[in-house]
């Protein structure tokens, strides 16, 4: 009786083994799930709100220096800004005396005359953090090629000065 | 010279004066584009070409002012005098000077500073010795005399709710950016908020420019600005513009959202040229005694006025607020505002060719101070003065000097007050033709009125 059970058994185990066997040869197949590339600098970028003194500082000295402005000097700058009523005007005057330092990391004049539209491009997108549009890239490709004198310090002046960097 | 010519001699004399007329006549009468645009006719002849306007503030008594009582108003210390021998009538105290400088091995401040006008601001103008101050805190009181209005609704660090003075003459006077200045002591207490209000009809472009000297040429200024690239002005600076005026062309920003006031591309470079030439001169003339911010603040506006020849300049003065803790300090920064001033006025008239006999030079303090003292004692064992809104608080008084400012007159006394301290903004706009326009703006203090229609 108990040998009669035990064949059933392994009968049974059997054919469940040779199922299982008959489904794990499966072919795996294997799922690779990815995303889109997306450019995260959004051309259309709408900025509202007014930097502060202390950040605008900031972001420009890092921008300009590509490092962490100290807080003595964070904290001198904020004042001096304070203490001028046009701002914009103060603005300038505190980019001309880092300009003047000789330590600000400027792209080469041969690099944006040989590669204007990557200079027009690269340039946006660090002040602005933005890409330009075709008409921006067209004014800046044709006013640099028209003017000899135009360097990429001016240039980084005149962004470091505008507006819109004024804003986040 | 024969018979012809003599009659074309008469011709020509003939038509010069008909045309002269009518350049007169259309000069008059010929209106002119505003900066809002408007078509306006100038009504009212100007009184003077500038107009000096200190805040003699920090909160000043009447007792150790106007009233001339020293130590006999404030400390039950029978010694009456005068510490504001510039500007006003009267022999100074005789015993217990602690007001003046210290020499060598003698009493702190027991040398007088010499006094510097022959003839004094009252004898040479008008003085209003019994004015009413609209608040009896700084910010308010300084707004006051900025706007012309009471705005008991105001916050700090908050610019104006109504409209400066400033803002007033730029709009409907069209004065330049940088013929308005307001040269302040600091950098705190709102005080750079003051050159513009946030009004919509007015607002920063219609601003002042602002600098508070002693930071952006002290120690923090020189590190920050001294070193600042000169750029060719049509070489550099005209690419600068250029591709700074496309830029701020392709982000549009609505008005007012860019906090601060602008000039024009020429006004920048002129006072990029201001500020380099401060820094490279390494110092400036100052009064022979400048031992206090308010010193310096004064020596840095004479050097604005002889730079730029505003219109419209106003200083701010506080050193006296140290009476909160130093009665004998408080008399000392009095004393020292007076000798400031005489200084000031010597300067316009001797080194400023374009404002000397132009100029009219009005000061007011921002709120008086307390009749009572409080309990902080000085190193002479006298006691100081906070400014809590008492009625003493609220007297102040104002002086003018200059041409068409009637001399040797007082107008008022402490039982007939005349005056309050709005009365400043349509005093000044009547200096400068523009009363009625500010007036039916209907945003000044409704009790005020020009000083001039005062006397």
């Amino acid at each position: 009786m108990n040998m009669r059970i035990f064949k059933n058994y392994f009968s049974l185990i059997l054919v469940a083994g040779l199922f299982a066997g008959i489904v794990s040869c499966e072919k795996e197949i294997i799922a690779n799930y990815e995303v889109n590339e997306v450019d995260v600098l959004d051309g259309d970028l709408i900025k509202t709100r007014n930097k502060s003194d202390k950040q605008y500082t900031s972001i420009l000295y890092t921008t300009l220096y590509k490092k962490a402005i100290s807080v003595n000097k964070l904290v001198q700058t904020e004042r001096v800004i304070q203490s001028f009523g046009d701002k914009s005007l103060i603005h300038e005057i505190i980019v001309s005396n880092y300009m003047n330092s000789g330590e600000v990391e400027l792209p080469s004049d041969s690099f944006m005359r040989a590669n204007p539209d990557q200079f027009i491009i690269d340039t946006y997108k660090k002040f602005y953090v933005r890409l330009p549009s075709e008409m921006e890239i067209s004014f800046f490709r044709n006013y640099i090629e028209a003017n000899p004198n135009v360097t990429t310090e001016l240039v980084y002046t005149a962004f470091a000065a505008s507006d819109e960097y004024q804003f986040y | 010279m024969n018979i012809n010519s003599i009659e074309s001699t008469k011709m020509e004399r003939k038509e010069f004066l008909i045309k002269t007329a009518l350049g007169a006549a259309g000069a008059i009468t010929a209106p002119y584009i505003l900066p809002t645009g408007r078509l306006f006719a100038r009504t009212n002849a100007e009184m003077a070409d500038h107009v000096v306007y200190v805040l003699f503030a920090g909160g000043v008594r009447q007792q150790e002012a106007v009233l001339k009582q020293y130590l006999a108003g404030s400390q039950d210390v029978d010694i009456e005098g005068n510490i504001m021998y510039n500007m006003l009538e009267g022999d100074p105290p005789d015993r217990k000077i602690v007001y003046g400088t210290t020499p060598v091995g003698e009493p702190v401040g027991s040398q007088p500073i010499p006094k510097l006008l022959n003839t004094t601001f009252q004898r040479m103008g008008t003085i209003f010795p019994e004015v009413q101050a609209v608040n009896g805190g700084h910010y308010g009181g300084l707004n006051s005399l900025i706007t012309g209005n009471r705005s008991t609704s105001q916050g700090l660090k908050k610019r104006p709710n109504y409209p400066s003075i400033f803002e007033y003459l730029r709009r409907h006077r069209g004065f330049k950016a940088t013929e308005c200045w307001f040269i302040g002591n600091t950098i705190m207490n709102s005080v750079p908020l003051l050159n513009s209000s946030n009004h919509p009809d007015y607002g920063t472009q219609y601003g002042a420019n602002f600098v508070a000297p002693g930071v952006t040429f002290g120690s923090d200024g020189y590190n920050t600005l001294a070193n600042a690239k000169v750029y060719h002005p049509q070489e550099e600076l005209e690419p600068i513009y250029r591709m700074k005026a496309f830029l701020d062309n392709t982000f549009r920003v609505r008005n007012g959202e860019i906090d601060g006031i602008r000039n024009t591309e020429d006004e920048k470079i002129e006072i990029k040229e201001f500020v380099r030439d401060i820094f490279n001169k390494g110092g400036v003339p100052q009064p022979p005694v400048s031992d206090n911010g308010d010193m310096r603040n004064l020596a840095y506006a004479a050097q604005v006025m002889k730079w730029f020849k505003p219109k419209l300049t106003v200083v701010n003065l506080s050193s006296v607020d140290g009476c909160h803790s130093n009665f004998s300090g408080y008399l000392r920064s009095l004393h020292r505002a007076d000798h400031g001033m005489a200084w000031l006025w010597n300067y316009i008239q001797t080194q400023i060719p374009e404002m000397a006999g132009k100029t009219i030079l009005i000061a007011t303090p921002e709120c008086g101070r307390n009749e009572r003292p409080n309990p902080i004692q000085d190193e002479n064992d006298w006691f100081a003065y906070d400014h809590s809104g008492d009625y003493n608080t609220s007297r102040i008084w104002t002086t003018m000097v200059g041409p068409n400012v009637p001399a040797n007159l007082m107008v008022g006394d402490p039982d007939n007050r005349v005056g309050r301290a709005t009365d400043n903004v349509l005093t000044i706009a009547e200096i400068f033709g523009v009363k009625s326009d500010v007036q039916n703006a209907g945003l000044v203090d409704p009790g005020s009125a020009s000083l001039f229609d005062r006397i």
